[in-house]
This record gives structure tokens, sequence and C-alpha cells, in this order.
């Protein structure tokens, strides 16, 4: 087990060393100059030349990846380039908080939500609440965030005034980001809990369990959900990727002050300091969730042993 | 059975924690005495010497004090100085400081502060982004560029007597360059003990509001300053959270957790004729044009004036005006805008006449002949991309040019608008830094200027521009502005289209907020109440 994960959090470094070059390289090769954008309609060449000499854009682009490569190492992102008085480091310390809180509680809405849905789906199948739920999982994968969102607004924030439109801090500011940003995950994992629970259901040892008496309920909560959790368990760790990405959506339409936002201003101005941290959190937050996911394999399954 | 309530227990307190785990406080719930304005977007700055973005710009305007300031009506008038004097031949201006402006730390304003101050913006080693706007008039300035210490033309006669000796060359424009919001005192002591990034914890002002707090990418929060020289602001607090997209801001207007939100174009239609909206919507003149910018690096036929002049007669901008801005944005015929002062009133410029426009492309042997033209548009505003549709289509029909539109995002524009030779041609605007001529026509189109980025080099044009700064009284100045003005204009240099118009939504409660052309639209608030 130990040895498993020593090797699993050391394959993590070739592979977040090859996020940092790619990202690296893109930002480098893309078109805009940041000095350029930095400085807006007061550029000159001249400006835009010291610019560049403070920022250390004029060094050896291999140069300048070693030196970004050995600081990230100690923690050190270096400065936003839009506001050299603040370290990147602080920016993600104070913005990385508010996206997981989001991604989280969309996460829990929807694994919660969504395994009921799935299972009871499952239990009852081409019931006319199958029917319904299965309607529900197509348009919670077919409908964008963006839509869903201004629909959400329109109606509990503009027509209702019951929650605010935008914002951040309050209990009530939560309910509908993590609301748009559950739907896709809620209705990956209730189609994939109906679909792991139906199977499991046909199994012989459910059958067995019934005829030995046990009501519908145990049978449910003790035979099949146990057994039906492994592939659930995944879709999880997925739906946590798919509301950490579905946050750059979100964030910027109910204004969070989080770190996609963040990163999407920083991509369109040009904060490559900002841009390559960013990436490379999200880069360690997805390689993070993977790795939980297989080792609660082991801890689901006792036939799985590292 | 205890091990599965557990598991709920379990959940609901990781819930909670979830929810209550610090986090910015936002603004919700209006109290009187609180103003709820948004940012655009997190200001990268608020030192107002770096201040060059609409966030920073509207902090340091409220937190800061010019010499001369703006009224409405965009005339000059006393702020941090209670008079002035000007010697016969113009060159020396003497300030009579107010002996009432206090820094936000206590401490009295002198004539001294005001020295260190504009000899920091000077500074080449500290290359502030608005020492080329404020002090290019100013005798010294162009030594301290070279190395020199300090700027020989700025004196400090007694703590409240400040003596400015202007350079005979550039001396236009100054008053009016000393009422940009940039050109403030700064109390040295924070600036000195705060290091690199001072501004961000206090600001070292001595205007109407103090900065409480700045919460990176959330919001920032200024109270206000009871011992202002021109009275207590009667709005205590003013909440400024960052809302970067516009339909957002609008939203949060609507209910009712913003008090003033600028209009997307988009929106305005739908805003007049809302019963409710439409009382609360202000439209007033901005300081700005929407011009097209032909490039004769790039583009070959634009090396022949006929062309480019056939291209300005054959857009109908009364048309444009009309029908793609529904009469809220005025056609142009000059390139200043009417919020300036010294605006050309009456010029005619180049008026819509295809068959003029038909008559100089077959002159320059271009009819039926233009190649392909990309124009390129700035992404930073739907109105470009309105006009840039608009005009497109009056040269396909009028000069049968096959015109196609080039979208990019805002920092690839930029980019290829500095660079001079990607874009064949390009819609963009210019707003006001300052209300002077000089901020249009010295800075777009002559020949030495970076921002000349449409290659426009006239030694007839430059020699207007240079006598203008040289000249000895402002009326002197403007005949040469007009001149130098309608020469870029019938030369094609550039094509204005329309002068635009600022669609601010504020809320009924709000009282005595006073509207300018240039900035966000709106005057420092110590004026404002909020009344319901």
């Amino acid at each position: 087990m130990i040895g498993f994960l020593t090797y699993r959090i050391a394959l993590t470094v070739p592979l977040l060393l090859g996020a940092a070059l790619l990202i690296f390289l893109a930002g480098h090769y893309a078109p805009g100059d940041p000095a350029q954008v930095l400085l807006g309609d007061h550029y000159t060449p001249a400006a835009a030349a010291h610019m560049r000499h403070e920022l250390g854009l004029d060094r050896p682009l291999a140069v300048q990846f070693v030196a970004y490569v050995v600081h990230a190492a100690a923690f050190d992102f270096g400065v936003s380039y839009v506001n050299p008085a603040r370290h990147v480091r602080d920016i993600v310390r104070q913005t990385l908080p508010t996206s997981v809180r989001l991604a989280a509680l969309a996460v829990l809405l929807a694994t919660l939500l969504g395994v009921t849905l799935g299972a009871s789906a499952a239990v009852f199948p081409r019931s006319p609440a199958d029917r319904l739920i299965q309607i529900g999982v197509i348009a919670g994968l077919s409908v964008p965030s963006f839509v869903t969102a201004a629909l959400l607004v329109l109606l509990f924030a503009l027509r209702w005034r019951l929650l605010p439109v935008a914002g951040w801090g309050t209990p009530q500011a939560y309910v509908l980001p993590v609301i748009v940003l559950a739907v896709a995950p809620l209705a990956y994992i209730t189609r994939i809990s109906r679909a792991s629970v139906r199977q499991v259901m046909t199994e012989d040892y459910v059958r067995t369990a019934r005829s030995k008496g046990l009501r519908t309920r145990a049978v449910l909560l003790r035979h099949v959900l146990r057994n039906a959790a492994l592939p659930i368990v995944t879709t999880v760790g997925m739906a946590f990727g798919y509301a950490i990405t579905g946050a750059f959506v979100v964030e910027v339409v109910f204004n969070i002050p989080g770190m996609a936002r963040v990163a999407v201003d920083a991509i369109l101005q040009r904060d490559y300091a900002v841009i390559q941290t960013a990436v490379l959190v999200y880069t360690t937050l997805f390689v993070a969730i993977n790795l939980a996911v297989d080792l609660s394999y082991a801890v689901l399954n006792p036939r799985v042993r590292f | 059975m205890v091990r599965r309530w557990m598991g709920v227990v379990v959940a609901v307190v990781l819930t909670a924690a979830l929810i209550s785990m610090g986090g910015p406080v936002p603004a919700t719930g209006q109290q009187t005495g609180i103003f709820r304005v948004p940012l655009g977007g997190e200001p990268p700055t608020i030192d107002p010497y770096f201040a060059t973005d609409f966030s920073s710009g509207d902090l340091s305007f409220l937190m800061y004090t010019t010499l001369v300031g703006l009224d409405s009506s965009g005339k000059l008038i006393p702020e941090g100085a209670r008079s002035w004097d000007t010697s016969t031949n113009g060159l020396v201006y003497t300030f009579h400081l107010r002996d009432n402006v206090r820094f936000h730390s206590g401490r009295k304003v002198t004539a001294a502060d005001w020295k260190w101050s504009f000899e920091r913006m000077g500074d080449p080693k500290v290359a502030t982004s608005v020492a080329d706007v404020v002090l290019p008039g100013i005798a010294g300035f162009d030594a301290q560029q070279k190395g020199a210490p300090g700027l020989a033309g700025i004196r400090v006669l007694d703590p409240l007597t400040l003596q400015f000796v202007l350079n005979p060359k550039a001396r236009g424009g100054f008053l009016n360059r000393l009422a940009y919001y940039a050109a403030v005192v700064l109390d040295r002591d924070v600036v000195g003990q705060g290091g690199k990034g001072w501004y961000e914890t206090r600001d070292a002002g001595s205007g109407p509001y103090t900065l409480k707090e700045w919460v990176h990418n959330d919001h920032v929060t200024m109270v206000s300053d009871p011992n202002y020289f021109l009275g207590a602001p009667k709005v205590t607090r003013i909440e400024m959270p960052v809302v970067t997209q516009a339909t957002t801001r609008l939203a949060e207007y609507q209910a009712g957790q913003l008090d003033l939100v600028p209009v997307p174009l988009a929106d305005f239609q739908r805003i007049k004729a809302d019963p409710v909206l439409g009382k609360e919507l202000l439209v007033f003149p901005r300081a700005q044009i929407i011009w097209f910018g032909p490039n004769p690096r790039v583009y070959e036929p634009f090396k022949d004036v006929r062309v480019r002049r056939a291209f300005a007669l054959a857009i109908d901008k009364p048309r444009i005006a009309r029908t793609v801005f529904f009469g809220f944005y005025q056609p142009a015929a000059s390139i200043v805008p009417p919020g300036i002062p010294g605006f050309y009133a009456g010029y005619k410029g180049l008026t819509y006449d295809p068959a003029e426009a038909k008559k100089l492309l077959a002159e320059a042997g271009f009819a039926g002949k233009l190649p392909p033209l990309t124009i390129a548009m700035n992404p930073i505003a739907q109105d470009y991309q309105m006009a840039a549709e608009a005009a497109a289509a009056m040269l396909k029909d009028n000069l049968g040019v096959d015109v196609r539109l080039q979208k990019t995002e805002f920092a690839s524009f930029q980019q290829g608008m500095n660079r001079r030779t990607a874009f064949q041609a390009f819609m963009t605007g210019w707003a006001a830094d300052y209300l002077d001529y000089s901020d249009y026509l010295d800075l777009l189109l002559y020949s030495k200027s970076p921002l000349d980025r449409v290659s426009y080099a006239s030694p007839e044009f430059d020699r207007l521009v240079d006598e203008a700064n040289a000249a000895p009284t402002e009326s002197q100045r403007t005949i040469l502005y007009h001149k130098a003005e309608a020469l870029a204009v019938e030369d094609g240099a550039m094509i204005p289209i329309v002068f635009t118009q600022f669609a601010l939504l504020k809320k009924p409660y709000v009282h005595g907020m006073q509207t300018t052309s240039a900035l966000s639209g709106w005057l420092r608030f110590n004026s404002v109440s909020i009344q319901k």
C-alpha cells in the first residue's frame, strides 16, 4: 500500500512538469504580448522593452522555464504581471478555497441527489418516475450552464427576489451557483447510479437476499448499493473534475471571487504568472482527485489490494 | 444503526463547515449612507500614477486631489488650489493653495508635497504611466528624463504658494493637463513607508473618500473623510464590488444590489422602453469618438489620399448614428468630441457623397479594382462591431470593395494596432484621459507619437500641432488645432464615425450626483446623498 502510494505520488511529478512546460509554451506562443497589454494606450516601444525586462521576458525561453520550475517547487510563483505588488501565492491562497468550496458543495449535492434519484429509477424501471428522471438526465447533460444560470437568475433573483443575482459570502448567495454547477455532475451520477444499481439487482445474491425474506430496503442498502458503489465513486471523482472546470463559467456569471474567475481575467490580461500557476493548481487538483478515487477502491472493494 | 447516523451527522457537519468557512462579506442590504457602485474589473493598482484603467482611475479620482478640477460642464474650477495667476507672457503659473487641504493622515498638504509628488511622477526610475500626459509642458521635464534630479520648473515659494515655469514649446493645455485625474498630490510618508505595494492597505490621498478595505477580486470599500476641504461628504461609505460582466452588473442593479451602473448598448432600447428603468436612465455626451483607421502600411491603396477620401465619403455617418445606434450617438464630422474645450462646432468635414467617392476612386485608378479589405474590430465593446458592420456594408455597396470583418480577442487587437503592420484597417474608439485637444491630435496622429497607428506622417499637420502647443493664448491655440484637425479629416488620415454618449442607470434615491463627459461619467461623490 505504502509502496503503491509512493509510486503514484512520484508519478505526478513528471505529469506536473509536462503540464507546466505545455502551458508555458502555449502562453509564450499565443498572440498578445503582456507588456503591450499592460501598457495599453500608454504603449511606446521603449516602455514595452523596459517592461519586458522588468518581467524577465527578455531572457532566453529555457532560462525562464527553469527559473519558473525551480521557484514553483518552493511554492514561489512570483508576482502578478498586472499588479506586481501581489504574490501569485497570495492570490491562490485567497481564491482557491472559494473555488474548492463551491465545487465541493456542488459535488456533495450532486452525489446525494444523484445516487438517490438513480437508485430510485433503477428500483422502479420504466415507471413514470424513471422516465421523468431519464428526461431530466438528458436535459441536465445537454443544457449549458450559462443557460441554466440565466434562467435561474431571471426567476429566483429578478422575478421573485428570493436570492441575490450574484456575489459570494452569504448562505443565500451560495444557492444558485451551487445548483447550476451541480446540474451536469448530477445528471452523470444519476445515470451511472441507475445503470449500476440495475445491473447489481439482477445478480444472484440479490435474489438470494430477497428469497431469504429481507425487506427491500435492507436488500437495497446492504447488498445492492454497496456493490454498485465502485462505478459511482469513479463518477463522483469525475464529477469533481466537471465541477472544477464548470466553475470557469459559473464563477464569472455569478461574480464569485474564486480561482477560476481570476484565471479568466488573467488569460484576458496575459498575466502569465497567474495563468501558469492556475493551470498547475488545477492539474494538481485533478491528479489528487484521481489518486483519491483509486485509493477508495481498496476501501470499497475487499478484492482490490495494492 | 449508530454507524449509519454517524454518516449523516458527518455529512451535515461537513456541509455546514463548508458554507460557514471564512469568505468575504458581500454588500447586501441597503442602509442609508452607503453608495454601491461596481468596478468593471479588479484594479491592478490604486497608485494614481499607474492608474490607466477605469477601475484604478475611478478609485484614484475618489481618494485624491488635483490642483485644478472640472465641473459638470467641463469648465476648469479651483480644487487643491484656491486660485492661480498667470504671468503676462503666459509662461509662469502661480497657484495659491487652500490652507484646509489635509491628507487622510491629518497632515496639511503644502506646496512642498506637490513638488515632491510631481517629481516622483516624472522620475524615470519610477517610470510612471502618466508623466507623459501631465508633465511635458513643465520646464525641466526633458532634463529630468535625461537624469537631472528633480523638476526645475516647479518652485515652492512658501508653504501655500506653488509656481510652475513652462516650456514655451510645449505649454499647450497646461491647465487641462493638471485637471487629469492622475495629476494628484501624494502623502510622501505613506508612499515612503509602504514600500512597493504601499497602496494595498491605505491611500496617500486628500480626497473626499479614504480606503477602508481592498479585498482583491471582490470589492473595495471607502469611507468618507469628515475633514474633506469642500465639506464632509453626505454619503459615509462607498462599496465598490468588482463585477466583470456587464450583464451581471445590470441584473444586480435590477435586483437592488447596486445603485449606479453603466448600461450595455445591447440593452439600451429595452431599458429606455421599460416603465421603471426608463425613468432611472441618465444619458449625456461622452468625450469619446468611434473611428475607422485606414492603414496605408498594410493596404496599398490607402497610400493614395484620394482612396482614403473616397472611403470617408462612402460611409453614411448620420445613417449609422440613426439606424445602428438608434440616434443615441451623434454623427462625427471632426475628430475631437463635443465635450472637449474648443470643439470645432459647425465643421462639416467630409459629408456622405457616394458619387464623388466613386469619382475619386476612378481618378486614383482603383475603380472596381480594390483588393479585398479586412477590417479588424476592437472587441472591448459591442459598439465597434456594430459600426464596423454598417461601414463594411456601405463600402461594399458604394465602392464595390470586398470587405471582411476580423474579430480578435482584445490583447491581440491592441498588439496588432500598436504594431502598425498587422491590420489593413480597424474600427476602434478613443475616450478622453483629460479634456484637451492634445489628448486626441497629438496622440493619435502626430508622426512621432507611438499611438499614431495609422502612420499619418504629414509635415504640415505636425507643424500645425507644434505651433498650437507653443501658442501663447488658448484662442490662438484652438485656431491652429482646428486647422490641423480639418487637414487630418480631409486627408482621410482617420475617418470619424460617431461621437458617443454615456448611458447610466441611477436609483431614484441617489441625489446630487454630478456627471462629466470624461472618466466613467461621474464627478467625485462628495455631493451625493441617499434619501429613501
